[in-house]
């Protein structure tokens, strides 16, 4: 790995911390607040590609392991990947993996605009929501004893919040790509 | 701005050695997996519960810590209710409860360098490997502790800017900008580590 993508890494380990100190953002249609944080895996995938976006994950869950509150609303420490929803943290690597593999085989310089988003759109709503919730449903079931089935119910009122932020996570992406294009160069 | 959830002290869990507190950890959670006893859960839980007061945080503190993965393992455990007996709701939840104070325990114990040391001793084997260097993982560390500051301070920087110019700040108009001008310092930033040698290649 060259210097360039190692920094690479862990400035986008730094932005995902900042998005979680950002305020969540709530709009109006949708009652729960937004945390700009948990666009990261999809931002990730599409802007690094699959293996630097990945491995900006994995430092991000090391800072979480070695106890910074880095999560949103200040959380941190190994007592939340202990807890529930620590499958849907240690997800993130393999769902950012996914993003960005699909990213870089959709998306390709001097497309139509269309596209493009099209393409980061799919990666964010496969890799971001799909493989996320693949690895974090069954998680939660085996480590609360609840039905499979009961919490992928309860897990479908978070599904229009997630595709809105794949939708900002597509606009955004594709706005960096037309400025800094980073995904062609893969690590 | 990234203070460590770690605290100084001097009770029980902090003189145990880093190794000993992980490993505790790791059998901890198989073991309290492998058991449907009610018993040893509450067990486990009271004697979790105990360690983690005695690190020395404040009450509020410490509950402010553990508040919010309680109140999922909560929320879990009333749906659970509908489903599961009684006796069995209270088997999971206290030993998911059991397994996050003892977490928290650990991490309110333990200092970042304790546990970059333990981490790079898990990293020997892929360094063998060819796959990756420990000193890199520690440099990515630092970097992102460097930098976190700075990329909160654009963040507010382009929130100014927003401001200034009567314009509402949306999600969209942010990360853009944020990303692109953090990003463009790759370049920089690698030249500076390599002029210096840091990675001796």
């Amino acid at each position: 790995m060259n210097t360039r993508d190692l920094v690479l890494i862990a400035l986008f380990a730094a932005i995902v911390v900042v998005l979680g100190l950002i305020p969540p953002i709530t709009l109006g249609f949708i009652p729960v607040p937004i945390t700009a944080q948990s666009m990261g895996v999809m931002l990730a995938g599409c802007i690094l590609g699959a293996k630097r976006g990945a491995l900006a994950f994995l430092l991000f869950l090391l800072l979480v392991a070695i106890g910074l509150p880095v999560l949103s609303g200040g959380r941190g420490g190994l007592a939340v990947l202990a807890g529930p929803s620590g499958g849907f943290i240690i997800g993130w690597v393999v769902a950012t993996f996914v993003t960005g593999l699909i990213a870089e085989r959709t998306v390709r310089e001097g497309q139509a605009e269309t596209r493009q988003f099209i393409g980061f759109f799919l990666a964010s709503v496969l890799g971001g929501i799909v493989v996320l919730y693949a690895i974090g449903m069954p998680w939660v079931s085996a480590v609360t004893g609840t039905p499979l089935l009961t919490v992928a119910t309860g897990s479908l009122a978070f599904i229009p919040g997630d595709l809105l932020k794949a939708a900002i996570a597509t606009l955004a992406a594709r706005a960096v790509y037309a400025g800094y294009p980073l995904l062609p160069a893969r690590a | 701005m990234l203070t460590s959830l770690h605290i100084e002290g001097d009770s029980f869990m902090h003189r145990l050695p880093v190794r000993a507190k992980l490993v505790a950890l790791v059998v901890l959670s198989v073991g309290l997996f492998l058991s449907a006893s009610l018993a040893v859960q509450a067990i486990a839980f009271v004697i979790a519960a105990a360690l983690y007061l005695s690190v020395g945080l404040s009450l509020k503190e410490a509950l402010k810590r553990v508040g919010f993965v309680f109140l999922t393992i909560f929320f879990l455990a009333a749906v659970n209710l509908f489903y599961l007996s009684v006796a069995e709701v209270a088997t999971l939840t206290l030993r998911l409860m059991a397994l996050v104070l003892f977490a928290a325990a650990v991490t309110a114990t333990t200092t970042i360098s304790a546990f970059m040391d333990e981490i790079a001793i898990l990293l020997l084997p892929l360094e063998r490997l060819g796959w990756l260097k420990a000193a890199d993982v520690s440099l990515a560390l630092g970097l992102v502790l460097r930098f976190v500051p700075d990329i909160f301070a654009r963040y507010e920087a382009i929130r100014e800017a927003h401001r200034a110019r009567g314009l509402p700040v949306r999600p969209l108009t942010i990360i853009g900008p944020l990303i692109i001008l953090t990003l463009k310092d790759a370049d920089t930033i690698a030249a500076a580590i390599d002029a210096r040698g840091f990675r001796r290649q």
